[in-house]
């Protein structure tokens, strides 16, 4: 065999925006992922996919919000569209949407415990509302009884979680009705550039901004203000900005690449340190063991628009590696999502002429841009 | 008749695809080869119907009289020793010429090589006449010798030159030890049974079989005679190193046995505890050398000059069950190193390199080589003899039949063994596990690893599977050649 | 038939993701009725041996057998239900695991393979099958082969057992050649009237030794259970509890070989000793809460070793089914922890116990099955354990009570940290785990408890409740000093190191496993890697340089070696017609 093979490939590292560059393109309203075509085509179609899938997490969660509180075994929590025996068998094979996934981001907010939302959780109103709801429950349910009365901190925190998860799922409503809607904008030739993605987010969550965030409850008929309308939490700042804390950032590592050993130390003592979040993910070990996220790259072909997948069947692999490929695309968009929301949450206009506004303005890029020079700024190119 | 054919068919195709009119493209000749080769695996199999399993002897006698007058007769045989052997060939001939996709260079010639190869072999493994076993064994060394030097690597000519110089040697001495023994015995019969070296006095038959042990121990290869062999596998193409670690080595193990062993009984013996200590030193050599390999190929290499040191073992101890085990050893090497090859034929395919300093996570599902992973494991867990897998078999057989004769040597090959596990471990974790580098300042990049079609795999795992049927089914292969290993003890006094 | 069922599973590998492990689960499940339907025939009828010949040639003869005895079953039961527990453990534990099935085809083997080991009756066949669990424990723990500290421990883990295995194979093959049997009974008979050598006998013992000691994580070859708790934590469970076991079941059954050679035996007591006290010790320094359990394991094995070494099976088993089912538990409530916080530092967690009740209650009934303190399973044993010492040997008994006590201290200590104290910022949001987790660990709660109803009905009640008083209160009393000590402790969050030197030395010792990892790198690996690297350099130098120098002389020419593919051909051209003048003159010669 005449040697016909690839050589080894020294790649050379890519050249990749500065931090300077990257407050350029924030405060000159430039998209910070580079505007091409394909960038526009990646974008659009995997948020759409993302868009369908968070439709159905969002769903389940506020469902699971709305029916199992407190049930010790939620085996049927996946199942908010009812139960058919058609379904447990496709839940069984797999054949399904992965609401593990949906847990998992959950459970990183609530973990992580950032914002307004979180901060309630500790308030004395809240526990008073867990008080009330525990005591109400446990009048049937003799188990719940007798394990708060040994474990007192088992039903409020149970709580806590099953809030998180509530909130999660409204927040997901409006990011997929957002995410849906770009790509029929798309499909209208009214987003024509990664600038019009980024205002489209940019807009929707302005718009949604003020959405105030409430959760109840009903026991044996009776409701309960878990999350009431006076404690005034609204939807950008008490749930959006956690979670893209939680998950865009910091995350948690993955046992499939970090080593959770104490000894080791590799994991930082400081959860505020974590560097684990979308953002800073490499798509390539996608669909490796101990990856969680593959579930959401599952998730995402299922609902694949047929323009992407045509994209990735010329691309890369083509068809072997199209989850790392929607992995690698989806870090694309979630650029453009921070982008958005930092856009939206711009102190003053852009085009502002005071130089003190100018000056905050540039401030709060700073602020941003020095977190996103950890980030895999690879997928901006 | 039926023996003649295994020659024919190779052979004639040989032929055919020279004088093959007009220009045909390289994959309609590999298509006409792997035709071919299957006809004659098929037909090597077709030999266990008339095969008699019960019986010691030789089977299936074809005898005609050539060049009478200098003693080089026309005679094929087949026994319990031979029969595994040629169906190894025959298997892994296919093998090789399937997993031959990119020839681009003169494939006419190179298929055509291929098939005088897979005959030669087979006529060394049947041949019952010594100087025919010769002309066969000369036979298949200037193919295999164009087959690297037209068609491997960057420093093939060197590797091809060493190869061809030292093959030559062996073929040498091994000529001069079958005229040497002419000579002594003064009969101008080189028929394999009628010589006997009975009454040769102990010196003649030592030299003699010296003669032949370092010939054949030159080809199998032993320390302190094995360097041509990491240098041609590395240069050689991967089908080429297929064929050259699973059949071409077995042709001097198969002669250590039938010749050495099976000409000088009385020499054997006596030089036993020599060889037993000789064998040990060449298993623990190539593994420790193995260890400090750095190109995956190599370290494959290494590993057979270790792997083949179980098989002289085996034979110096001459007891039924070593013998047993020395053949089973013949048969799942050739199978295990033909998926290792296989394996890291396609490492370098997709990636360039085959440097274990470069190489990490190759297990990636989607944009590693994940099956060629998985063979790799199951390969160089068969080779380290882990249970349920062929190797094993055979380590257990050598080492218990050899532990009674040569305490030491036999517990040093098996420290040996323990090294198997150490070399292969690292090559296993440094190539395929850890994290596939990303693109910015890797060495590899994942992006021009193209994936592997499955059918491009399925030669390894044919090979895989042979590994595993034989290793839970034992009983397959020692059935076969219970009688000609048991009977090929006797002759030596059997030293258990 | 009963192996088959675990097996089985082994073959949907890789299928679809979930179906594989539910049918896993499903498979383990009808081994484990199985299993349990036999027993109760067995208990009833008396023992069954199967056998099926395997392999026959020249002299061997290999039979793949069974023995389906009242013991072997029950470490059967005891496997296949712990597996069950793990297996379900692990769809909660991995829910988000995409390469699930793999994990669960790995899983089946490794069952499958444990299955096998407890019910073998031949030395070969246990040989073969603990060379399939090295196998399968180097594949589960390097499940997640991307994460570069699983790469260094799954090779720790296979080369430390590896050796193990090799010596061990020596030995059986050794046994094979001196007796020519390799079923137990004939290995049994064979012993009993032998006549090998002692230096023979010692030389085998030893290698029989070396295989159990590698999978039951004893001292020197303690090494990869620490290393291989990064590995999924479903695994680090029947890894904690039943593979362990298995090692020592099959040093069971090689006990009656191992008396030819009272240097064997007294290098199990040594080992034994060294591991139970040392793995104490070496427990308590840890702060990551997997490790603290499986050096404990370490420990517990170590007293498994030395109940052998004195010949007193009864104890052996009874230690081991205690140890495997409450270590079992505790490795659960463990991976509850870190499926929650994230985290296995003790020193980052705190004040969990309020809110994760299955993951607390677990904790504390499986340390309390461990230690012998509460009328559990782990008292039994050890009561037994003393009354049964005190005739033999008294010195153990003290190492019996002090591994006792130190272990008390060390999960007292761990549950300090981790479920009572401050809530600290890893441990401030922490919900109890998902029900597939929370189940098998309620439910083994429940067996834990009646673990000594169990083991009652098996042996006879008052075999088994026998013990005097004074055994039973040096045991609770040293349960009750390791308590107390673990309670009072003063525990640091910020220093977990000590400021004291020499207290700080010595908690670094213990805390880096009296640096036998480093002091291999130094020693074993340094030499093998030499060697390799002087072989290689002999390769390079004396071999092929001799060749080249040969080379020229015949060739008459420096470039011989070095021939340009142009000057190839002529060389070709040129060997042959060397050869065929050689040829034809040795023939012409001969003719003359």
């Amino acid at each position: 065999m005449t040697t016909t093979t690839t050589r080894p490939l020294q790649v050379e590292a890519p050249t990749l925006p500065d931090q300077e560059e990257l407050i350029r393109r924030l405060l000159s309203d430039t998209p910070l992922l580079k505007d091409t075509p394909d960038h526009l085509l990646q974008v659009v179609n995997v948020l759409e996919s993302y868009g369908l899938v968070l439709d159905a997490y969002s769903r389940n969660l506020v469902d699971q919000g709305e029916k199992q509180l407190l049930n010790p075994f939620p085996v049927m929590r996946f199942f908010h569209e009812g139960i058919t025996v058609q379904r447990i068998w496709d839940h069984l094979l797999g054949d399904r949407i992965n609401f593990e996934y949906a847990e998992y981001c959950q459970k990183a907010m609530f973990w992580h415990g950032t914002g307004g939302l979180d901060a309630y959780l500790d308030s004395e109103a809240f526990q008073q509302a867990c008080r009330t709801i525990i005591q109400r429950k446990s009048r049937h349910d003799p188990l719940l009884a007798m394990t708060n009365r040994l474990y007192p901190g088992f039903a409020p925190e149970s709580i806590r979680s099953l809030t998180t998860i509530y909130c999660l799922g409204l927040f997901w409503r409006v990011m997929s009705d957002l995410f849906i809607d770009l790509a029929r904008r798309y499909r209208i030739k009214e987003v024509v550039s990664v600038k019009d993605v980024v205002h489209h987010i940019r807009d929707g969550l302005v718009a949604a901004a003020a959405h105030p965030i409430t959760y109840k409850v009903s026991i044996a008929g009776e409701e309960i203000w878990v999350l009431p309308p006076e404690a005034g939490l609204t939807f950008l700042v008490d749930v959006a900005v956690p979670y893209v804390e939680a998950v865009f950032f910091r995350g948690m590592p993955f046992l499939g690449t970090v080593s959770y050993n104490a000894q080791a130390r590799q994991i930082s003592p400081d959860i505020s340190d974590f560097k684990y979040g979308a953002l800073y993910a490499d798509p390539i070990p996608s669909m490796g063991a101990g990856i969680p996220p593959s579930l959401c790259m599952k998730d995402m072909y299922r609902n694949l628009p047929a323009e992407l997948n045509r994209w990735y069947d010329d691309h890369e692999r083509g068809q072997v590696d199209v989850h790392v490929q929607i992995c690698v695309s989806f870090q694309k968009s979630m650029f453009c999502v921070t982008n958005g929301a930092i856009a939206g949450t711009m102190p003053h206009v852009l085009d502002t002429t005071d130089p003190e506004e100018q000056q905050a303005n540039r401030a709060y890029a700073e602020h941003w841009t020095s977190r996103l020079m950890g980030c895999r700024r690879e997928a901006l190119l | 008749m039926y023996l003649s054919l295994l020659l024919l068919i190779p052979f004639l195709g040989a032929l055919a695809l020279i004088i093959w009119p007009g220009s045909a493209s390289s994959a309609r000749l590999r298509e006409l080869t792997i035709v071919l080769l299957a006809v004659q695996c098929v037909a090597s199999f077709a030999l266990l119907l008339p095969f008699d399993p019960d019986q010691a002897g030789l089977q299936l006698v074809e005898q005609a009289r050539w060049v009478h007058v200098i003693g080089l007769d026309y005679a094929l045989a087949v026994d319990g020793l031979s029969l595994p052997l040629v169906l190894m060939n025959g298997v892994l001939c296919l093998v090789a010429a399937v997993a031959s996709r990119e020839i681009t260079n003169r494939p006419r010639i190179y298929f055509a090589l291929l098939l005088v190869i897979s005959g030669a072999v087979n006529g060394a493994f049947l041949a019952q006449n010594l100087l025919l076993f010769f002309l066969f064994y000369e036979l298949e060394l200037i193919p295999l010798w164009l087959l690297i030097a037209v068609w491997g690597g960057a420093n093939r000519a060197y590797a091809a030159t060493k190869f061809l110089i030292v093959t030559a040697v062996s073929g040498v001495l091994i000529l001069l030890a079958f005229l040497g023994l002419a000579l002594v015995t003064g009969t101008m019969d080189f028929s394999l049974r009628p010589i006997l070296s009975g009454e040769m006095g102990m010196t003649s038959q030592l030299v003699l079989m010296g003669a032949l042990l370092i010939g054949f121990g030159i080809k199998i290869p032993l320390f302190p005679f094995h360097t041509w062999l990491p240098d041609a596998h590395t240069e050689a193409s991967t089908p080429v190193s297929v064929l050259l670690a699973g059949v071409l080595l077995k042709l001097g193990t198969y002669g250590l046995l039938r010749f050495c062993l099976g000409l000088f009984p009385e020499a054997w013996q006596v030089a036993s505890p020599w060889l037993a200590g000789w064998a040990a030193i060449s298993v623990l050599y190539g593994s420790l050398a193995a260890i400090a390999q750095t190109d995956m190929k190599r370290m494959v290499a290494y590993s057979s000059v270790g792997h083949m040191g179980y098989v002289l073992l085996a034979a110096a101890a001459a007891t039924p069950l070593g013998l047993m085990g020395a053949l089973f050893q013949m048969v799942s090497h050739g199978l295990i190193s033909g998926v290792l090859f296989l394996a890291v034929g396609v490492v370098y395919a997709r990636t360039g390199t085959r440097d274990l300093n470069v190489l990490r996570g190759l297990l990636n599902p989607e944009r590693g080589l994940p099956l060629t992973g998985s063979l790799m494991i199951i390969g160089v867990m068969a080779s380290a003899g882990i249970p349920g897998m062929a190797g094993f078999i055979s380590e257990f057989l050598i080492f218990r039949g050899s532990l009674q004769p040569f305490p030491l040597a036999t517990l040093l090959s098996m420290v040996g063994s323990g090294l198997t596990a150490v070399y292969f471990l690292l090559l296993v974790n440094r190539a395929f596990f850890g994290r596939l580098a990303i693109a910015a300042g890797a060495v590899v990049n994942p992006r021009i690893l193209q994936s592997v079609p499955l059918r491009e795999q399925v030669p390894a795992i044919a090979l895989t599977l042979g590994v595993l049927v034989l290793g839970l089914a034992p009983e397959l292969l020692s059935g076969l050649s219970e009688a000609a290993t048991t009977s090929l003890s006797q002759l030596s006094g059997g030293l258990s | 038939m009963v192996v088959s069922l675990p097996w089985a599973s082994g073959w949907f590998r890789r299928q679809a993701h979930r179906p594989a492990a539910y049918l896993n689960i499903l498979l383990t499940l009808l081994a484990f009725v199985h299993g349990s339907l036999l027993l109760q025939e067995v208990f009833l009828q008396g023992p069954v041996d199967l056998s099926y010949p395997w392999l026959t040639v020249a002299d061997l003869e290999l039979d793949i057998s069974f023995s389906l005895t009242l013991n072997n079953l029950v470490a059967l039961e005891l496997i296949t239900g712990l597996s069950l527990f793990s297996q379900v453990y692990s769809l909660g534990y991995m829910d988000k695991e995409w390469a699930l099935a793999r994990f669960f085809a790995l899983l089946g083997f490794f069952e499958g393979a444990m299955s096998g080991v407890v019910l073998s009756d031949s030395l070969f066949q246990s040989y073969f099958l603990l060379e399939m669990l090295t196998l399968s424990t180097y594949l589960l723990v390097g499940f997640w082969y991307a994460q570069p500290l699983v790469v260094t421990a799954a090779r720790d883990a296979f080369l430390t057992k590896r050796v193990g295995d090799v010596l061990l194979l020596m030995g059986v093959v050794a046994l094979c050649s001196f007796s020519g049997v390799m079923g137990f009974g004939d290995l049994y008979a064979w012993a009993a009237q032998n006549n090998l050598t002692s230096f023979a006998a010692t030389l085998l013992g030893l290698g029989l030794i070396a295989g159990p000691t590698g999978k039951c994580a004893q001292f020197p070859m303690h090494l990869w259970l620490d290393e291989a708790m990064e590995g999924p934590n479903p695994a680090s469970i029947l890894r904690n509890s039943v593979v362990v076991t298995c090692g020592a079941i099959v040093l069971l059954k090689v006990m009656p070989i191992l008396q030819l050679s009272p240097v064997a035996l007294a290098v199990l007591l040594v080992i034994g000793s060294i591991s139970a006290i040392g793995g104490s010790l070496v427990a308590i320094a840890q702060v990551d809460i997997k490790r603290t359990l499986s050096y404990s394991t370490t420990a517990h094995l170590g007293l498994v070793f030395i109940a052998i070494a004195l010949q007193i099976p009864v104890l052996a088993l009874l230690l081991l089914y205690t140890h495997a089912v409450s270590k079992a538990l505790l490795s659960m409530s463990v991976g509850g922890v870190i499926a929650s916080t994230n985290c296995q530092d003790i020193t980052e967690l705190g004040g969990l116990g309020s809110r994760m009740p299955a993951t607390t209650t677990s904790y504390l009934v499986g340390g309390a099955g461990l230690v012998a303190f509460l009328p559990l399973g782990g008292f039994l044993a050890m009561a037994q354990g003393i009354e049964l010492l005190s005739v033999r040997s008294v010195p153990f008994m003290a190492v019996f009570l002090l591994t006792n006590a130190l272990t008390a201290l060390n999960l007292v200590r761990v549950f300090r940290h981790v479920f009572l104290g401050d809530v600290l910022i890893k441990s401030r949001r922490a919900a109890e785990v998902n029900w597939q987790m929370a189940l098998p660990m309620v439910a083994l709660s429940v067996v834990v408890v009646l673990t000594p109803v169990l083991l009652v009905r098996l042996e006879s009640l008052d075999g088994l409740l026998a013990f005097p008083l004074w055994a039973a209160a040096l045991v609770v009393g040293s349960g009750l000093i390791g308590l107390v000590a673990g309670a009072v402790l003063p525990l640091s969050k910020a220093w977990s190191r000590s400021l004291n030197p020499l207290l700080r030395w010595f908690q670094d010792l213990l805390a880096y496993d009296f640096y036998t990892e480093r002091f291999y790198r130094i020693t074993i690996v340094n030499v093998v890697a030499g060697f390799s690297r002087l072989a290689f350099w002999f390769d390079r130098n004396v071999v092929d340089g001799v060749l080249h120098g040969v080379a020229r002389l015949s060739m008459q020419s420096a470039e011989g070696l070095k021939l340009s593919v142009s000057g190839q051909s002529q060389s070709y051209v040129l060997t042959v017609l060397v050869a065929i003048v050689l040829f034809l003159t040795s023939v012409s010669w001969f003719l003359t």
